[in-house]
């Protein structure tokens, strides 16, 4: 009897590190040659901004896998209240928040640090976000004041996990100046260990973060640019986590691999065409309604593919708060299109310049436009240029028809004021991404911004909306979401419907089963 | 010899002054602004002017240049304009990877594409020769994408003998070997493909000489005729050849380095430029010029070695 226990004890010592280990290192592919920009407040590209989610908190946060600005939640600030006219808000922070390698404890005067970063035009590239914002102070270590200058449709928006509202080190930035770029300091899970150019960048987990320490060890972000490279290293096992193709033939070649799931997510990036209405012959609303009756958006989301895209129903993307579909939008009329150029003197069809990106997920939908366009007679005369080029060409108001698609902080006053307000006219000292020259819902767009009561709010934006598609400044196409590729191993420890840094978070609940 | 080097090496200053102005201007010209491209699609006419302040764009163009030149040739090429980084530690990084992969493919071609050449060469119009055509064609007609992409499916992904991701750990030369396999193979593969053709010619060229007919008339065996006599005279067009295309190699394995995921000085360089990294593509190119020179050297050195009368 003994000696059967002594070598039941005996097996099961030999056969205990035979029992595998779940996996604890996280590799991940991405569609870059390098990666950007470590500062946050200076991530603007996909790269970057997935990659700034994982190492930084703001204030405040959207649970991990929502969007939805009704559900934000406390993040580094543990509450907050505001004041009655919406003006004055005050932060309580989280005690004992400690920063990547030992910067301490992070304490208010970081925060007012961040912010004021952010703001400052020098060392943000979303500085415009914070404009709203008169003061920011430190009242106590744990204690943050802000105080507006003007009511704003989200506070807590600008503050959450999100560009502008990620806080840094103010040890940390103060000590390293410029090399902070190169060598961030978050509070999130995972902390910045090295980046080894043209590979890759790996993060460490952070032992000490607030809400636990997180389950995945390490993290390997691989630089992959070639599609067809990082596809076939996912399916040998060399990634875990694969950047996917907005792509119907990708997203069912890739659901079809044993043990894989494709997630697709928020939030979608809505393309649509600005038509410069100062500018002939896109000067003459007839030609501009033609161009909309154009445009056969069901046809654009079945070669788009539908579990990738969706048909888009307004200036602002589905789902932001303030958005309406209901907004007299018209529908694909070729006939009606060739009567309104007829009417507008252009019985045989006219030509119209367009600049055009050489990315093919771009130019491929151009071409598609292209086709629908020339349904009508309309000719689209596409200027194929290098990416950058078609950036600095199209803000130098050089192409009357400028496709673009973006997402934006999912409240429509963004979207608006970005894409429609006199105040961002491409070429102008304010500008930003106003190519059609719209100025027709300012006073809607301006007044929604600072309306404290939520129903006139919603219904200033609705105005907005419907006055930018009666005057046909741009024609909504459709939107694409985000997609991502994952072993069925991998579990996000959260459900994932969207993430505002436009891919997965990884959380300290993260782990492989 | 030793003069002979420092007289090519100083005779390349000026060639290299030439390239650091071409370049300058060049990047210059080409529309795109960094500062958009670093700052996005949000960014506002305040954040443009306060970026090119900090880069030092917001100066006249003839001051950029003096400043340029000044830091090249104390030999401080910059940082990266995106990244902040030093731009020859991200040189220095990749820079082994390239050199493997140049000299690795430059052995594959060499070891598969002159053999070939000699023996199409010598049974000319016969079935090897049509062989050796036919797969050299084949060999210059699939582009790299394409080749290695196929390679990775087989080797890679079927029968699992190598990795996909080529990112070698410089320290460990097992690792290194191992993920130099297939981009060396498939790079070496279209450099075979190139000096069988000319190696082919150059011999049957060489061949048909008089030296040749009197060798093999005195009884000369007609192995050492064709090692001694024809494969020696038909090295010069083979190692000129081999030369430029080093110098096209270093630029042109950048679709490599993307499909089977390795780094190197070609990804850097597209990815400058997709950036408008100024300030990258300038110590980039000044250094792959400074490459360029010295391979040429090099192989004229080796004209030296195979044809004694080179060096008179």
């Amino acid at each position: 009897m003994l000696i059967r226990a002594a070598l039941a004890v005996a097996a099961i010592a030999v056969a205990a590190p035979a029992v595998a280990q779940p996996k604890t290192a996280l590799n991940v592919g991405i569609a870059a040659q390098d990666i950007g920009q470590l500062d946050p407040h200076f991530a603007v590209s996909t790269i970057d901004r997935v990659l700034a989610a994982w190492m930084f908190n703001g204030l405040v946060r959207f649970p991990p896998g929502s969007i939805d600005p009704a559900r934000l939640e406390p993040d580094l600030a543990e509450r907050w209240e505001a004041s009655p006219d919406g003006k004055t808000w005050t932060f309580h922070l989280r005690h004992g928040v400690q920063f990547h390698g030992g910067f301490g404890e992070l304490t208010a005067d970081d925060v007012v640090f961040s912010l004021k970063k952010a703001g400052e035009a020098k060392t943000s590239a979303f500085s415009s976000e914070l404009r709203p914002f008169q003061t920011i102070e430190a009242i106590d270590p744990y204690t943050v004041l802000v105080v507006l200058k003007e009511n704003v449709p989200s506070v807590l928006g600008i503050l959450t996990n999100y560009a502008q509202g990620f806080i840094v080190s103010k040890k940390a930035v103060e000590q390293r100046g410029d090399d902070f770029k190169r060598n961030p300091i978050g509070t999130r899970p995972f902390a910045f260990a090295s980046v080894t150019p043209n590979q890759s960048l790996e993060l460490m987990a952070n032992q000490a973060y607030f809400r636990g320490a997180p389950k995945i060890n390490k993290i390997s972000y691989r630089f992959m640019p070639s599609d067809a490279s990082r596809d076939l290293a996912f399916q040998s096992g060399e990634l875990d986590l694969n950047y996917g193709r907005a792509d119907q033939a990708w997203v069912n070649r890739t659901k079809a691999l044993p043990h894989t799931i494709v997630d697709i997510f928020e939030p979608a990036e809505e393309g649509q065409l600005h038509l410069n209405t100062t500018v002939k012959p896109l000067d003459d609303v007839r030609v501009r309604q033609a161009i909309a009756y154009a445009i056969n958006r069901p046809e654009l989301v079945r070669w788009r593919g539908a579990d990738v895209s969706r048909e888009a129903q307004s200036v602002v993307p589905r789902g932001y708060l303030g958005f309406t579909a209901d907004n007299g939008l018209t529908g694909n009329d070729v006939e009606k299109a060739k009567t309104l150029l007829k009417q507008a003197g252009y019985a045989e069809g006219l030509t119209i310049k367009m600049i055009q990106s050489q990315l093919p997920e771009m130019l491929t939908a151009a071409q598609v436009f292209q086709a629908q366009l020339k349904r009508a007679g309309v000719n689209l005369d596409l200027q194929v240029v290098e990416h950058a080029t078609y950036h600095q060409q199209i803000r130098q108001d050089l192409s009357p028809i400028v496709y673009y698609s973006a997402a934006r902080f999912p409240v429509a006053d963004i979207y608006l004021t970005q894409f429609f307000h006199s105040r961002s006219i491409v070429k102008t000292p304010t500008a930003v991404t106003n190519f059609s020259h719209c100025d027709v819902a300012d006073k809607e767009i301006d007044g929604a911004r600072v309306e404290t009561d939520k129903v006139k709010q919603l219904a200033l934006w609705a105005e907005a909306q419907k006055k930018i598609v009666a005057h046909v400044c741009a024609v909504p196409l459709f939107e694409t979401l985000l997609v991502f590729a994952r072993h069925d191993n991998l579990d996000y420890g959260y459900k994932l419907d969207g993430s505002l840094s436009l891919g997965p978070l990884i959380t300290e609940a993260t782990h492989f089963k | 010899m030793i003069f002979y080097i420092i007289r090519r090496l100083l005779a390349a200053i000026p060639t290299l002054l030439a390239v650091l102005t071409l370049v300058f201007l060049i990047v210059r010209v080409v529309p795109g602004d960094p500062a958009i491209a670093i700052l996005g699609d949000r960014a506002t006419p305040d954040g443009i002017a306060a970026l090119h302040a900090k880069l030092g764009l917001d100066k006249p163009i003839w001051q950029q240049y003096v400043d340029f030149l000044g830091q090249s040739l104390s030999g401080d090429f910059g940082r990266s304009m995106v990244t902040g980084r030093p731009i020859l530690t991200d040189v220095g990084a990749v820079l082994p990877h390239t050199i493997d992969l140049t000299l690795a493919s430059l052995v594959v071609g060499i070891a598969m594409g002159i053999p070939v050449g000699i023996w199409a060469a010598l049974h000319r119009n016969r079935f090897i020769d049509y062989a050796a055509r036919m797969l050299s064609l084949i060999g210059l007609s699939f582009p790299v994408f394409v080749s290695g992409i196929f390679i990775l499916l087989l080797f890679a992904l079927h029968w699992r003998l190598f990795p996909v991701i080529g990112n070698a750990r410089l320290d460990d030369p097992l690792d290194r070997l191992n993920k130099l396999v297939l981009p060396a193979a498939t790079l070496g593969l279209v450099m075979a493909a190139y000096i069988t053709r000319v190696t082919r010619s150059a011999m049957l060229s060489v061949l048909g000489e008089d030296y040749i007919r009197t060798a093999r008339a005195k009884g000369v065996p007609w192995r050492r005729v064709v090692w001694r006599h024809g494969l020696r005279n038909a090295a010069m067009p083979v190692v000129t050849v081999v030369g430029l295309y080093i110098g096209i190699l270093i630029g042109n394995s950048v679709l490599t380095e993307i499909v089977f995921n390795r780094p190197g000085l070609g990804k850097i360089i597209v990815g400058a430029l997709n950036q408008r990294d100024y300030t990258m593509l300038q110590g980039l190119m000044v250094i792959y010029c400074f490459l360029i020179v010295v391979v040429n050297l090099i192989t004229d050195l080796t004209y030296g070695l195979i044809d004694p009368r080179v060096k008179q």
